[in-house]
Formats: structure tokens, sequence, C-alpha cells
């Protein structure tokens, strides 16, 4: 097969923000290559490059072999079916079709056959006199193709075509251009968003993010081999664990050995072992190679989507001192105010203010009959910077006041070498009634508790998971554990049986289900 | 929806009283003779047979549509070309340009008007600028030239806010379908930009030629006593002969040719199929 079209390193910026950043692509003759990509990955701004439609900054597009960067759109033997069609609407069916062939002035009876061809291609033949404004978005997708096709261009774009149609009509049109290009036999460039159109219908796949080509292949190379997380994820739903690369056909991930059929990486390379939801089987916990507890169940229709955590994130356990204490009331005034104690970390007292420590408090004053919050005019404290314990007095504007204390202590933190990862919460104070009136009770515990997880480089973790053992409905006052943890190794697997929430289970899979990535630079 | 209903009969009756009633009068005045007093009025058609009969009504007529005509069409020669320039610039400079086109309006159309005198009479300013490049002065005033000249800056610019509107909400992706398709840029205009503009051209000249045939201040004004047109023959109808039947019958005859040519661009505008039906 020849070489059609040859992008050499295109670099488009728009507003000095870059689009294409060096991308280099061959496409070769009679190729269906699909472009894609999520949302602003440059896909089809390469497409509309190509089309003639804008210039890049740098590089060439080369064309049989000839520079056409220069070369006006309608000097191009290439066409386009537009994103949304752009059919002329003053136009029937017919005249939209043989516009291309008019301008070429053409003689009519071959206008004639011609379009009248293209019509029986796109089954459209009973259409002609039809105004495309009366017609469905599949018909004018059909004409939008019909009036590109009738040219007989050596290339025809197709930028996200089948957006605009919904599910059953965009799987018909699917096979239906995937048959319309092997009868025409030309080269389709397609640039869609959509993993699965672009599985269906592609000899290649480019998978492009950021302005970058991330990965070419075949439909089954791109699915079985990804070469990073993002390829990946971004084609299907992956199980993505980390591991090392022991020697060839031998990887290690979760602190054990597997067979694989993965080679070519260095002695204890770092990898990324990728595996597919429908290659994991659930079995009996003592058969399986990895061993899990079910953390959820998803009904998908044809199968479930069961998730197993072989492995708990980072945890850790604070105290929580829930007390009935009455709010202060001032009769005078007639306001009530309260505050709680809580605990403050070493490193968080030099950038303590009022805000900050009304919040932590949860100071609050209030007109009891009307129900009405009332600001807090003052708040007096000194504090250090070494443990102790520090009284905060929170007044209003009337003289109700409340006293309370600020408890530092030295960092309260897990760090967990095998995970990456620290997590850091502290013991807090809370009215009964507070924790009977959340809302959002998880939120609120990760709040009172100033909850938080980052990775050892220092990026942010989300912590999944808050455990307690008490009613909310019904607390009393005493002193409660509550445990909060990060996400641990977790595994997504099609199951067509359903599996209960908690049960116990083990995890089956083949040496060549697992697919092996290099680490992502 | 119901209680609410209620709430239109002030602008029924508002609408009754200011629009249907006087409608109603010339057309009872058109076909009446005897004075203005109404219970005394009688059927008859010798206004209408008044007006075909006598030449000189004819020639006004003629010469009212003819300089309707002209005026329309230099207005769509003149007009389409600027809203096809501010359009196709940018969207800052749009905004610019379509208040300096609306600008004037604001002013009132008499006014304006009268300042063109004071441009084209014989000591006027062209002739005074003619006059330092030694040529003139020449004759403007009550003139057709000045007549059409103030009859095209009066409603050009609706003509023009027409014709943008129409360009500026057209989609560009047509043209870059066009360029797909092989059509350079004369093409593109030809086969999609003037077919898809063509609404907003027969609005504007619907919101052109209207008043354009039926003004009677600009003849008078810029065309003196001696350039009469059928505005002024109503007016004179109504104001000075106080031949109110008279009058009604010729505007009655023009509300008519209105209505027919109203017709006749209302047919074309709905039926773009036509365009496209196959050659």
């Amino acid at each position: 097969m020849k070489k059609l079209i040859q992008f050499k390193n295109i670099v488009k910026e728009f507003d000095g923000k870059l689009v294409l950043k060096g991308v280099s692509l061959d496409i070769y003759e009679n190729e269906f290559v699909t472009l894609l990509g999520p949302s602003g990955c440059g896909k089809t701004t390469l497409l509309r490059i190509l089309g003639g439609f804008l210039t890049q900054n740098e590089g060439q597009v080369l064309f049989d072999g000839e520079e056409i960067s220069k070369v006006p759109p309608y000097k191009r033997e290439i066409n386009t079916v537009f994103q949304k069609y752009a059919l002329f609407p003053h136009m029937n069916v017919y005249n939209n079709i043989a516009f291309g062939l008019k301008i070429k002035k053409e003689p009519k009876d071959i206008i004639e056959q011609k379009v009248k061809r293209m019509l029986k291609l796109v089954n459209l033949e009973e259409y002609a006199d039809r105004s495309v404004t009366e017609m469905s978005g599949g018909q004018q997708q059909r004409v939008a193709i019909a009036r590109a096709l009738v040219n007989e261009p050596s290339v025809l774009l197709l930028d996200e075509p089948l957006g605009a149609l919904d599910l059953k009509l965009r799987q018909e049109m699917q096979h239906e251009l995937k048959k319309i290009q092997q009868e025409v036999g030309i080269t389709f460039i397609y640039v869609t968003h959509d993993q699965e159109e672009a599985l269906t219908m592609s000899d290649k796949i480019v998978v492009m993010k950021d302005g970058e080509i991330q990965q070419i292949g075949t439909p089954t190379d791109i699915y079985n081999e990804p070469v990073n997380e993002f390829v990946a994820n971004f084609i299907g739903e992956s199980n993505i664990i980390e591991g090392v690369m022991l020697e060839d056909y031998k990887v290690m991930f979760e602190g054990r050995k597997f067979d694989c059929v993965d080679f070519g990486f260095e002695k204890n390379e770092p990898v990324e072992v990728v595996i597919r939801p429908e290659d994991l089987d659930i079995v009996p916990r003592e058969q399986g190679k990895l061993k899990g507890v079910v953390k959820s169940v998803l009904f998908k229709g044809v199968h479930y989507e069961t998730m197993v955590e072989t492995k708990v994130g980072t945890e850790i356990t604070v105290k929580m001192q829930v007390s009935d204490d009455q709010p202060v009331f001032n009769a005078a005034a007639n306001e009530k105010m309260s505050a709680n104690d809580f605990y403050l970390d070493v490193e968080d007292v030099e950038e303590l203010d009022d805000a900050t420590i009304i919040a932590r408090a949860d100071a609050q004053a209030w007109n009891p009959d009307e129900d009405e919050l009332i600001s807090i005019k003052e708040v007096q404290y000194s504090i250090k910077k070494e443990n102790g314990t520090y009284p905060v007095t929170f007044s209003t504007a009337a003289g109700t006041s409340v006293t309370v204390n600020m408890i530092v202590k030295d960092e309260n933190r897990v760090t967990s070498e095998e995970n990456e990862e620290e997590i850091f919460a502290v013991n807090f104070y809370k009215k009964a009634d507070e924790i009977q009136e959340s809302i959002a009770l998880e939120t609120d515990l990760k709040t009172w508790a100033n909850a938080s997880a980052w990775s050892l480089e220092g990026e942010p973790v989300e912590i999944t998971d808050v455990k307690y053992d008490f009613d909310p409905e019904h607390i009393t006052p005493g002193v409660y554990d509550v445990t909060f943890a990060t996400k641990g190794y977790e595994y997504k697997v099609d199951t067509t049986d359903k599996h209960e929430v908690g049960e116990e289970v083990g995890l089956i899979f083949e040496p060549e289900d697992i697919h092996i990535m290099s680490m992502e630079q | 929806m119901r209680q609410f209903r209620s709430m239109i009969y002030p602008y029924v009756v508002w609408l009754a009283v200011m629009v249907v009633v006087p409608m109603l009068m010339i057309l009872l005045y058109a076909f009446t003779k005897e004075g203005n007093d109404v219970t005394t009025f009688r059927f008859t058609l010798e206004n209408f047979a008044r007006f075909f009969s006598d030449a000189v009504f004819l020639d006004v007529l003629k010469r009212s549509l003819v300089i309707a005509i002209v005026t329309t069409v230099i207005c769509v020669l003149l007009g389409y070309p600027i809203a096809y320039v501010i359009a196709s610039g940018p969207e800052k400079s749009k905004m610019f340009w379509i208040l300096m086109i609306t600008l004037p309006t604001w002013i009132n159309m008499l006014v304006r008007t009268y300042a063109w005198v004071g441009i084209l009479q014989d000591d006027g300013l062209l002739n005074k600028l003619f006059g330092l490049l030694g040529i003139g002065p020449f004759q403007m005033m009550y003139t057709t030239f000045a007549v059409v000249l103030g009859m095209v800056y009066n409603f050009i610019p609706f003509m023009i806010l027409q014709i943008h509107t129409s360009l500026a909400k057209m989609d560009k992706s047509y043209l870059e379908a066009a360029s797909d398709l092989g059509a350079n840029k004369v093409q593109s205009f030809l086969r999609v930009t003037l077919p898809l503009s063509l609404p907003g051209v027969l609005s504007g000249i619907t919101l052109v030629f209207l008043p354009a045939v039926s003004s009677f201040f600009i003849p008078k004004l810029l065309g003196g006593g001696q350039y009469v047109l059928i505005g002024n023959v109503i007016e004179t109808q109504f104001l000075t002969s106080g031949d109110w039947n008279f009058g009604s019958a010729i505007s009655l005859i023009m509300a008519v040719i209105i209505m027919i040519s109203m017709y006749l661009t209302k047919k074309v505008d709905t039926d773009p199929a036509a365009e496209g039906r196959r050659e």
C-alpha cells in the first residue's frame, strides 16, 4: 500500500495555546483511519488542517508526496462530511448532491447518472426531490455522505458524523459507513470520541490526547496492548495495577509473582499491569490468585459490574467525643451561643485566623425565637506553636460569649510506604444534636476531623471510606472511633452471577489476560 | 390562561378605533360621493373612473412607481455590498457600523431631508465644492436626481439592516461545505451566500419600496412644487382641495398596488424550493 497522506510534525496554536504539539502521521490508500480522543485533544483540528480550513503554524502536510498547505480547500481532492452536515437548506437533495459536479461543469446527463448512483449507494433513491430541511438526522447524514462521495475524492473526511444521531441509528450507520468505504475503496479519515465507534469501523486507530498521538494501531492492538494508562482507560474499562517486571514472562504485583506473555522489558522494570474486567473471574476465596471482598455490585443489563477490593487503602482512626452540652443563653440580649473544643495540628497554628477558628470550633450565636444566626464580633485567644491547651473566647456585639479550648497536638498522620500515601485526621468534639442533624454525615465527619490524604509526591488523594459504628440518629454522649481510609486496590470484574456486597471471594485470570505497559513518563 | 384573556380587550378596542375604523372610513369615502357628511352619501365608482380616465394622474402614478423602483434598485445595489462587508468583518467593527447606519434614523426624517436642501441648492455645499474644482454650478434641486437621492438616503438603512441580519445569521459551515465541494469564492457567493440571503433582500425591498412609493414630503422638499408624485396628489386632495372621497380612492388604489407587490415578493420569498428544483 502506498502512503497517501503524510503529516510531518504539525504544530498548531490558537491564541497562544498549543492544540497540536508536533503530530506526525502517515495514512495509506484505502484505509479506514479513526482519530480517537476526548474533546480538545486536537483531532478535529488535524482534520480541518487536512481539509484546508485551517493552516498549521509549523510542519508539512503531504498529499501524494506533494506539499498541500498552500492549496485552498476547493482545489484539494478531499471532501468532508461535516459535523452538522452543512447541507444547503435552499436546495433539494438532488441539487445538494449535484453541487460539486455542477461547479465542475460536468454535462447534465453525466451529473444525473452520478447523482442517481450515489442516491442508490446511500439508499435514498426516493428522496431526490425532497427538501433537506424536511429530512431526519440519519437521512441528512446520508445526503452529506453522498454529496461528498459523488466528487470521487481520494480521501473522505468525517468529523464526528454520527454524533447527532441516537444510539440505534448510530450503530446502523456504523455498519453502513464501513460497507460504503469497502464498496468505494477510498481512504476514510474519521474523527470521533466514541471508542466503540472506533473499534467497530477502523482499520487503524490513532489515539490522541492533548495535541499528541498516544498510540497508533489496529483496534485489536489498541484494545489488547494499550501503551499507557490513558489509552487503556479510554479504550474500554480496565483495571490498572502497578507492578514490577521481574524477567521476561514474569510479573509481580500485589506482592505475588504471576506468569504472563509479555517480554522485552528490563529486569525489575516498574510497569503498569492491565487486566480487562471481562478477563477476570470470581471464584471461591481459596481458589483465587488474588483474594478480596466485594465492595459494590452494579447491574449493567447483560452482566453485573462487581468491584472487588483486594487490599485496603491507608487508614487512620480518630476519636470523636460526643457531648450534650447545652448552648449558653444570654437572657438579657435573648441570644444563644455554642462552640466546641477542637484539636489543632502544630503545623496549622501559623496559618490560624478568626474565620478558621470559628469554623473549627463550629461557633454559632443565634436568636432562639427567630432562629436567626447572629454574627460573632470578636475572637480572643493567644496561642504558641507548641503542644498545649489554649482557651479561645467568642463573643457577639450584645456581649454573649463562650470560651472553649484549642488543643494543639503533634501531627496525627499515618504514612503508608506501600501505598505511597499519607492520611491525616484529628480527634474532635461534637454535640449530639449536630450529629443527628447532619444531612451529609460522611462529608461532615471528614470536615470535623479535618481529614485529608495525599500521595508522597504531594498530590491530593481522595478519602473514599468513612467508617463508624454508631447510630447517628440516636447517638448518646461518649467517645466513638471514626476511621477514614483511601481507596485500596480494587478490581472491576464483569460477572454473570450476582455476588453479595461483603462476600469474601477470590479472583482468577490467565497469563494471556495480563497486559503490561511501560510506566508513563 | 383564560383569566388573562380579558386583558387583551383594551388593545382590541384601541386597534379597532385607531386602525380598523379609519380604514373602513377610507373604504367608505372611496366608494361614495357628496361632501363629508356621512348621512347623505351615495355609492359610486366615479372616483376611480376619474383617476383612471385622467392621463395626468396616470402619469403621476407611473412616475411614482418608476421612482420607487429606481430607489429600491439603487438601495439593493448599494446596500448589499455594504451589508456584505459589514457582516464579514470582525464582531467589534460590526457593532460600530450598524450603529453608524442606524444613528441618522434617530433624527427626524424631515430634518434630515431639509439638510439635503442646504447641500444640493444652487449656492449649496456641493456646488461650492464644485466651484473650487472649477466646474458647475449644477442645477440639482427640483430634479429626479434630488428626489431619488433623498429617498435612497432615507430608506437605505432598512435595506442594509435587513440584508446584514440575514447574512450575519448564516451558518459559516455552508461556505466551508461549498469550498470543500470545489467552489471558489465567487461560485460560493453566487450559489450559496446570495440565495441564502435572498429573504433579507426581499424584506429589505418591501421596507424600501413601500415608503418610497407613497412618500410625499421628499418630492415636496427636494422636488419642489412641480415634481408631483402620487403621495403629493393624495395630500393635496385631503389638505388643499378637500376632496376626501377622491383622496381616499387614490389611497385605496395605492393600497391595492402595494398589496399585489407584497404578495408577489412573499411568493418568491416562501418558495426557496423553486430555486432548488431540478434544472
